[in-house]
């Protein structure tokens, strides 16, 4: 029903009722704030970025034709004024190479205990910024709890299969990489 | 089990995308198998770890910089003509100051010129007047001509108020008039025709024409207005035809009057 509502304003919005652009930025403002501060760790270039993706819908309101999901449709916009910030500031991403990383599975047990530990949250995070950005693109859209993989699939532009096949392949790198650095 | 079927099944499960048979399923396979339980609790910890993440709240100004974009949006779409000034606007902002100024310099130089070439009088403009009001005054010629020649009356008086506005009479107009003066039915129009008359009486056929018209007359009205006129002329040679009307016999005792004070008036 809420999608429905989404894309029934997107549909007056693109009609030339611009002020209903206002009903979904109140609505969607949070997520897509949190999925660009998960994606930089910075809040001020995130609120940049997240006046941009509705500055683009406005703009690119004509290809929304309201078949999809508007949800998908919004964060897929959000992506690309995601790549294209990093692109246009030719930001070096910081990754290492999770494949030579033991994933030390014997270690679950301990480090399970103490993930919930704020300690561990903070170098959790620090794995997360270490994380390539592709997957942690695709973490964060999982994450999402408004979004169904079906969706996430639609902004990657991948079967739901492999965008759960990529999820899960993510994962496993930010824990190789998470206990990588709890053990240094 | 496929290790890829495997990861698609876990990721279901912690996303909570499974029902709950579907949950116990999974629960029960990986009691089962011992290599995919440690890959699960590797994993699902760090899926939840996620949430703990510490998010900021986006700020005020984050909402100020949106709606302002978003009033902006609103309002050029509102007033179109505005943005097609704004962009007639930018075009003149584009010429430079001293390049405008000239050619401001070089407009007012040119209306000046234009202004002292034309406030000289126009020949052909004149000529045109000159043929325009001759071809008025024939038109309005012919005019009084028609209208003195109607039965009506009425038609005449306005025939006679038309020869009143020519500037200068000509013979065939003076005989019309004249033709009135002697033989028109109407007093009134009579009376109109002496005043007509009276206007061209510098001319010595008028007022020679007049001064026989005296004797012609047999309304006392009229007798009594050619008295006036040939006074106000000082006529000398209208004395004999003022005579020769006094020896009729009918005449009224006013006009008798009248006339011999004219007489005594003239001489």
């Amino acid at each position: 029903m809420q999608e429905l509502t989404n894309n029934a304003l997107m549909l007056k919005v693109k009609s030339g009722e611009l002020d209903k652009l206002g009903l979904l930025y109140e609505r969607h403002k949070k997520r897509l704030f949190g999925f660009f501060y998960n994606m930089n760790n910075n809040a001020s270039v995130s609120e940049d970025l997240v006046q941009n993706v509705f500055e683009r819908m406005l703009k690119y309101k004509h290809t929304f034709t309201g078949e999809g999901s508007f949800t998908a449709w919004m964060f897929q916009t959000a992506r690309n004024v995601n790549y294209d910030y990093y692109r246009k500031n030719r930001i070096a991403f910081n990754q290492i190479d999770v494949t030579a990383v033991d994933y030390k599975m014997e270690a679950s047990e301990n480090t399970d205990k103490l993930l919930h530990q704020k300690d561990d949250v903070k170098v959790l995070n620090k794995a997360m910024k270490l994380l390539a950005p592709e997957k942690r693109e695709v973490l964060v859209l999982s994450k999402l709890k408004e979004l169904k993989f079906s969706e996430v699939a639609e902004i990657l532009g991948c079967t739901e299969g492999a965008a759960k096949v990529k999820a899960h392949r993510a994962l496993k790198d930010l824990r190789a990489i998470f206990l990588q650095l709890e053990t240094r | 089990m496929e290790k890829e079927k495997f990861e698609i099944w876990m990721i279901e499960f912690l996303s909570g995308e499974l029902d709950e048979k579907g949950q116990q399923e999974f629960l029960n396979f990986i009691e089962n198998n011992p290599e995919h339980q440690e890959e699960f609790n590797a994993v699902s910890n760090t899926w939840e770890g996620i949430d703990a993440f510490d998010i900021p709240e986006p700020s005020k100004k984050m909402d100020d910089s949106f709606f302002d974009m978003l009033h902006l949006k609103v309002e050029n779409q509102e007033s179109p003509k505005l943005d097609w000034f704004q962009k007639l606007s930018s075009v003149f902002n584009t010429i430079q100051k001293p390049q405008l100024a000239f050619g401001m310099l070089l407009l007012v130089i040119g209306l000046s010129v234009g202004y002292f070439l034309n406030s000289k009088p126009d020949p052909k403009v004149i000529e045109v007047g000159n043929v325009s009001n001759t071809e008025t005054e024939q038109v309005r010629e012919q005019l009084v001509l028609t209208l003195l020649e109607q039965p009506s009356a009425n038609k005449r008086l306005q025939g006679m108020n038309e020869a009143a506005k020519l500037n200068d009479a000509t013979e065939r107009v003076i005989e019309a008039l004249f033709t009135t003066l002697n033989k028109d039915q109407n007093i009134n129009v009579r009376l109109v025709a002496i005043e007509s008359l009276a206007k061209y009486a510098d001319t010595p056929v008028v007022r020679m024409g007049l001064v026989k018209s005296i004797a012609l007359q047999e309304s006392p009205l009229v007798q009594l207005a050619l008295a006036d006129l040939m006074v106000a002329l000082q006529e000398k040679t209208s004395i004999e035809s003022m005579k020769e009307l006094l020896q009729q016999p009918d005449i009224d005792n006013t006009v008798k009057q009248k006339l011999q004070e004219s007489i005594n008036h003239i001489i």
